[in-house]
């Protein structure tokens, strides 16, 4: 996976650029795939876990307004990113697998290198950028969704709106808004490259294609989670005025 | 535009089937026909708990040590440090080691379940076995299901001790901001038993689901090679929208009114 990593690096920087329309319309494809699933689950997760929780927690203090405050804290930095990463990898990174290990098993691929055309220059690359753009414009989408989950649990509590935004804007910092973006734009290279070989690397038959999908979600997952806990670990030691609540 | 909503209806359509399907499936439990194969359903939950613990495991590990950070981090912030253990049991207990326990179901047994039986179902096994006079969804189906349902409380409760001994490693011996003792008080203090049993029904109601999709899409997996590929994409589309649902809708009605926790009156 390394290999094919650097691989697709510098076969994305070294022209001809030929890979135009496939990015575009694997970009495409992710986002018809994504959105609806994005939706339901950020507002959900919004809803349940930072919303319902928190605020159960502060409401008990009196202090409910502090919930936009704590949204910053969970949803841009941790849970927007998580979830975003988790429906891309479950769901564009499965088509993703599905797709190149079934023309693995229909021997397209080999074809296409008896033919001299280099899967990795026309169908990894473009999927890679692809993969890493989606994720990434689609933080800022989980987001929204995110924060509208917590909007939910505040009116849910008969509670104003004005201090919820107020505190929220308060919080919000530039750091937190990159660091989320450039995070989930590295969970999108993650997922393309481990859904990518071991979909080119599928082999048995038909459930030879299953079961490559099968690993490729489990280690996208792990691999995700495991990022994200060194990721999260930086940024907040690295950036100590980012766990400053402002009040 | 048409195309874009071409796919949310797709599922719903989908979403009958399944439900119709799962009722099959759940009939033939409750009518104890599968008991008849009870020898395929404890091979079924052996194979269950050899492939799929560890990686369980290892995934709420993992958010365990997050949930950890990022409460120790929080309460930094609001300057109680002392007081890390109530988010870091709020978020292990009732929130994310439910929700890593659904996705790596899905990731891990689902689209397992999907492969499996619908390679079955390509090499026409499963017409073989209808054949010989054995109910496919029973035998194929049922089996699975009670076997999760023996096993995976058991994996469940495990993996609440793994996200536990993961969020006192991060916030106890890597930020060290609470001493050991400190951090277990409000820690334990901030949760009980029927916490765990909520949390417990969350995730196994997840696992019904998870498993029940898996075997629809395996069991009507069509096309070759390619179509048990897109059919376990499929089934995982269906699996992480269905968990963040069950996972809100069991907190609502598990804590949404109550918070159980031991403040004020």
């Amino acid at each position: 996976m390394v290999i094919l990593t650097g691989r697709t690096i510098v076969s994305a920087v070294t022209p001809p650029y030929s890979y135009g329309a496939e990015f575009t319309g694997q970009f495409l494809f992710a986002l018809r795939l994504c959105w609806f699933p994005l939706l339901v689950s950020t507002v959900a997760f919004g809803y349940e876990a930072p919303g319902l929780q928190a605020a159960n927690f502060l409401v008990l203090f009196g202090a409910l307004d502090r919930l936009g405050g704590f949204f910053v804290l969970a949803s841009i930095r941790e849970f927007a990113p998580f979830v975003d990463a988790i429906v891309l990898a479950g769901v564009a990174g499965t088509a993703i697998t599905a797709d190149l290990g079934a023309r693995r098993i229909r021997e397209e691929l080999d074809a296409l290198e008896v033919l001299g055309v280099d899967p990795i220059k026309n169908l990894v690359v473009p999927r890679f950028l692809a993969l890493m753009l989606v994720t990434g414009l689609f933080d800022i989408y989980a987001l929204l969704f995110g924060v509208f989950g917590g909007v939910l649990a505040t009116l849910v509590n008969h509670e104003p709106l004005g201090p919820f935004w107020a505190t929220f804007f308060n919080n919000a910092s530039t750091t937190d808004l990159w660091g989320s973006v450039v995070k989930t734009t590295l969970f999108g290279a993650i997922i393309a490259v481990v859904c990518c070989y071991k979909g080119m690397t599928a082999r048995g038959g038909a459930e030879g294609v299953g079961r490559a999908v099968n690993q490729a979600v489990v280690i996208a997952f792990l691999a995700i989670f495991a990022f994200n806990y060194v990721f999260t670990q930086v940024l907040l030691a690295t950036h100590p005025e980012l766990t400053t609540i402002v009040r | 535009m048409g195309d874009l909503f071409a796919a949310p209806r797709g599922w719903l359509e989908s979403f009958g089937e399944i439900v119709k399907f799962s009722s099959r499936v759940l009939a033939d439990v409750a009518n104890l026909k599968v008991f008849k194969y009870f020898g395929e359903t404890l091979r079924q939950a052996g194979i269950l708990i050899i492939s799929s613990t560890l990686v369980i495991w290892g995934l709420v590990f993992i958010i365990g040590l997050q949930c950890g950070i990022e409460g120790a981090y929080f309460d930094q912030s609001t300057g109680t440090p002392a007081y890390a253990g109530v988010f870091a049991a709020w978020c292990d207990l009732r929130e994310l080691v439910p929700l890593c326990f659904g996705y790596m179901m899905a990731a891990k047994v689902g689209t397992g379940i999907v492969a499996e039986i619908g390679s079955m179902r390509i090499s026409e096994e499963i017409d073989a076995l209808e054949v010989m006079g054995i109910s496919g969804i029973t035998f194929l189906c049922a089996t699975r299901l009670v076997a999760s349902m023996l096993v995976l409380p058991f994996v469940y409760l495990c993996s609440i001790g793994a996200g536990f001994f993961a969020s006192y490693l991060a916030v106890v011996q890597q930020i060290g901001d609470v001493s050991s003792g400190g951090y277990f008080l409000i820690f334990w203090e901030f949760q009980n038993p029927p916490d765990v049993l909520f949390s417990l029904i969350k995730a196994m109601a997840m696992a019904v689901v998870i498993v029940l999709v898996g075997c629809y899409y395996g069991y009507n997996a069509s096309g070759g090679p390619v179509g048990v590929g897109t059919a376990t994409a499929k089934s995982m589309v269906f699996n992480i929208v269905s968990v963040h649902l069950i996972s809100m809708l069991g907190t609502q009605l598990f804590w949404g009114t109550n918070p159980r926790a031991p403040i004020g009156g």
